[in-house]
């Protein structure tokens, strides 16, 4: 096998400080008080709610109603229009559409103390109030106020549908608008009040929160509108779910509701801290104790195996998200310090077997990285299955390792706790990172420690003493 | 480490008694004790009140029993790591209990007792449907997880006739799934997504055991040939891999063991019930990849080239 130059494990070693010192610190530049992040640090992670504290709740459709595909999107809008509302921007979104429900996560503030978790619930799960009001009134908060507070043109009930559509213009411009049709009870109301407000405002409100406000060119009998104006596709698109969703016809109740305040949790995660740094000293001693030079390289490798766990976690690079961190999670990334070194371990015990069938320190280390390779193999690829399993039952519907497992799962619908899925995250990670430290980059430390002249001694390698 | 040389083979029947003694004390357990599954699985309510000072149970139940319109039931416990007292209010029935209904219990509790800084710590209100639905869906994700190893063992460990190989390592799972299981029953852990996460990964930890040894008879059959009796062949490979074995075992039961100690110290409940069965079924997963899957293995072997 190649010879592997001395420098290398210095090499290596380097490289994981340098990808350690990222990962916890970050990159960002400061101009002013705008602070631009180019790597992320271990400030990003993204900790779960029985972390943080927070609410994790599914809605359905109230009183058993049968929604299509169509409206529980809309529902999905409506709530997340309103958690902009209510101000909460971290918060995870999803719908199962196989049963209807739509589940929502989303933790406490970090400055928020008394924030009435019931109330908020509730709001996001009420009828979508949804008013066309006549003129353009409002308060200091933006609520309508004045004439538009009192005359209500037509609400929800009485709109069909909104559609987003573009037209071509004669010089190649395409404009795009919404397109709005209304059900029989709103084409009166809205033809009366369209003749006799042409050239003022009609302003389109979802509960107190302006949603647009056009003008109204000519009087519109046939019960089909057309809202116009410089919008992107986009803006069109998302003018059009708003109004659809104002036009659902059920109100969302919660099937399951959880809260946990923020005390609970944040005591415990430096618990859990404080845990992996023990069983990281406790780990690093077996090792080094028992397996010499190679307990020693596995111990490296291990640091750099955490630290590009973490990394996997905070997204490391801005393009990628950072990924939830539950308590079990933290578990997972425990659990991984100490099945970490199970690929050193299958190794260094075949580097001792090869010194004693008589071979020298280079071929012992080479053979018995050969030797170990299936086995380590095959015994993460049984992990590996696991913890796809994990990822699929315990994840969102629509996350990809549910859309994987759906033939066997689609029966029955989303968990009741969303905790295990990060926990099936590291499990994956660390397993996948065993591979690539355990075995990959551990041998290109032992063979270049193991021509070190003072390090070719083979009973620092767990060999006999006289060879 | 020394080389190992422990006669597997002869203690087999020890092995199995005492695996079988085990897995029996599990379901005697479970049939005395019962086995309590957790609100995410069977759905229910279950709210914990942290407060201070004194307060009677007997008048809080009361007060929770008038604002909800029925009746509670009570637990009492103390955080080890803020000295406060909790209350846990749990209702075997969710529904009714909305957003609302617990906005006035606080408001009514907080009323009640307005002296002892009463705060809503954590809620878990599960409809029953979605409980049980979810507890079908784990059992699923366990069952497929299971036969997707018997086939994996299968399909690689052809040249060892794979599929008794893969239904011996798949009782040798079996039995860490009891041991898994016996713990959450004698350590009255009601049996939570926690359980599923652990039984998945000790089917998969245990199994990547099982295989490292498989994978030594294997390659010792190929160096040995088919000369040496199969009894010599496992014995030699198991004690091979003894090493290795023990102290990945060490290294990952110390880890949870640390995990286990301080979450128990600063009272992480909802930890506690992961790491102390994933440390024992981790003890158990070594156990019967060394003495239970290989001897099963054997004994099987035997049998079919008696019969030949």
């Amino acid at each position: 096998m190649k010879k592997v130059g001395k420098p290398v494990f210095l090499i290596v070693v380097l490289l994981i400080a340098v990808m350690g010192w990222l990962t916890v610190c970050g990159v960002s530049t400061r101009y002013g008080d705008i602070k631009t992040t180019k790597i992320k640090s271990i400030e990003d992670i993204r900790w779960g709610i029985d972390i943080r504290g927070g609410v994790d709740v599914t809605f359905a459709p109230a009183d058993g109603v049968e929604a299509t595909d169509e409206e529980m999107k809309e529902a999905e809008n409506l709530i997340s229009l309103r958690l902009v509302n209510l101000n909460i921007t971290d918060s995870e979104l999803y719908t199962d559409y196989a049963k209807n429900r739509i589940i929502l996560r989303f933790p406490w503030k970090a400055d928020e103390t008394d924030f009435n978790a019931e109330a908020a619930v509730q709001e996001l799960g009420s009828m979508a109030n949804l008013t066309f009001r006549e003129g353009f009134e409002y308060d200091e908060y933006g609520r309508p106020a004045g004439t538009t507070l009192e005359n209500i043109v037509l609400t929800g009930a009485d709109v069909q549908s909104a559609e987003a559509v573009y037209t071509q213009g004669q010089n190649g411009t395409t404009q795009n608008m919404i397109s709005l049709t209304f059900k029989d009870s709103g084409k009166e109301k809205f033809s009366e009040a369209t003749g006799r407000l042409i050239g003022q405002q009609i302003s389109i409100w979802m509960d107190d929160t302006l949603l647009s406000a056009p003008v109204v060119q000519e009087q519109i009998t046939d019960g089909k509108a057309q809202i116009t104006g410089t919008f992107t596709a986009e803006q069109a698109v998302a003018l059009a779910e708003k109004i659809n969703a104002g036009a659902l016809p059920f109100a969302l109740v919660t099937e399951s509701f959880s809260t946990i305040s923020p005390t609970l949790g944040l005591g415990a995660k430096n618990a859990m801290v404080l845990a992996g740094a023990i069983a990281f000293a406790i780990v690093a001693v077996i090792m080094v104790v028992f397996y010499r030079v190679p307990g020693f390289v596995a111990v490296i490798a291990l640091a750099g195996q955490v630290i590009l766990l973490i990394a996997s976690l905070t997204g490391f690079f801005t393009l990628f998200p950072a990924f939830t961190l539950t308590l079990p999670g933290i578990a997972g990334i425990i659990l991984a310090i100490g099945f970490g070194v199970d690929a050193n371990i299958i190794t260094a015990e075949r580097i001792k077997e090869e010194f004693a069938n008589g071979r020298s320190l280079d071929a012992a280390i080479d053979t018995g990285f050969k030797n170990a390779f299936s086995a380590i193999i095959d015994g993460n690829v049984t992990v590996i299955i696991v913890a796809i399993v994990l990822l699929g039952a315990f994840g969102p519907t629509d996350s990809l390792f549910a859309r994987l497992l759906s033939p066997l799962f689609r029966v029955f619908g989303q968990s009741a706790a969303g905790m295990i899925y990060s926990f099936g995250y590291t499990l994956l990670v660390g397993v996948i990172l065993n591979l690539v430290m355990g075995v990959f980059a551990s041998r290109l430390m032992l063979k270049s420690v193991s021509r070190w002249s003072f390090l070719r001694n083979p009973a620092l390698y767990g060999g006999g003493k006289q060879a | 480490m020394r080389q190992w040389n422990i006669n597997f083979y002869k203690n087999r029947k020890i092995y199995f008694a005492i695996s079988l003694v085990l897995v029996a004390a599990t379901l005697l357990g479970a049939l005395i004790l019962g086995v309590d599954r957790d609100v995410q699985f069977r759905g229910g309510v279950l709210l914990t009140y942290s407060y201070t000072g004194d307060v009677s149970s007997d008048a809080f139940a009361a007060a929770a029993q008038e604002s909800l319109g029925r009746p509670v039931t009570l637990q009492e416990s103390t955080d080890l790591a803020t000295g406060r007292q909790n209350f846990v209010i749990s209702l075997a029935d969710a529904s009714g209990v909305d957003a609302a209904a617990q906005t006035a219990l606080t408001e009514a509790l907080s009323a009640a007792f307005p002296e002892n800084d009463l705060q809503l710590i954590s809620s878990n209100v599960v409809n029953a449907t979605i409980g049980g639905e979810f507890f079908r869906k784990s059992l699923v994700a366990v069952a497929f997880a299971a036969v997707l190893m018997v086939v994996y063992v299968g399909i690689r460990f052809k040249r060892i006739s794979g599929w008794s190989a893969g239904l011996t390592a798949v009782v040798a799972l079996l039995h860490d799934l009891a041991i898994v299981f016996a713990v959450f029953v004698w350590g009255r852990f009601s049996i939570n997504a926690n359980f599923i996460a652990v039984c998945l990964t000790i089917i998969g930890y245990s199994l990547n055991d099982t295989i490292v040894i498989y994978d030594r008879i294997r390659e010792n059959k190929r160096v040995l040939g088919a000369s040496v009796p199969i009894e010599d062949l496992v014995c030699r490979s198991v004690n091979q891999s003894f090493s290795r074995s023990l102290m990945t075992s060490v290294t990952t039961c110390s880890a949870m063991l640390v995990v286990s100690i301080v979450a128990y110290f600063y009272n992480v409940t909802s930890i506690l019930s992961f790491s102390v069965p994933m440390f024992f079924g981790m003890v158990s997963g070594f156990y019967s990849s060394v003495c239970i899957a290989p001897m099963l293995w054997t004994v099987w072997q035997k049998k079919k080239a008696a019969k030949a």
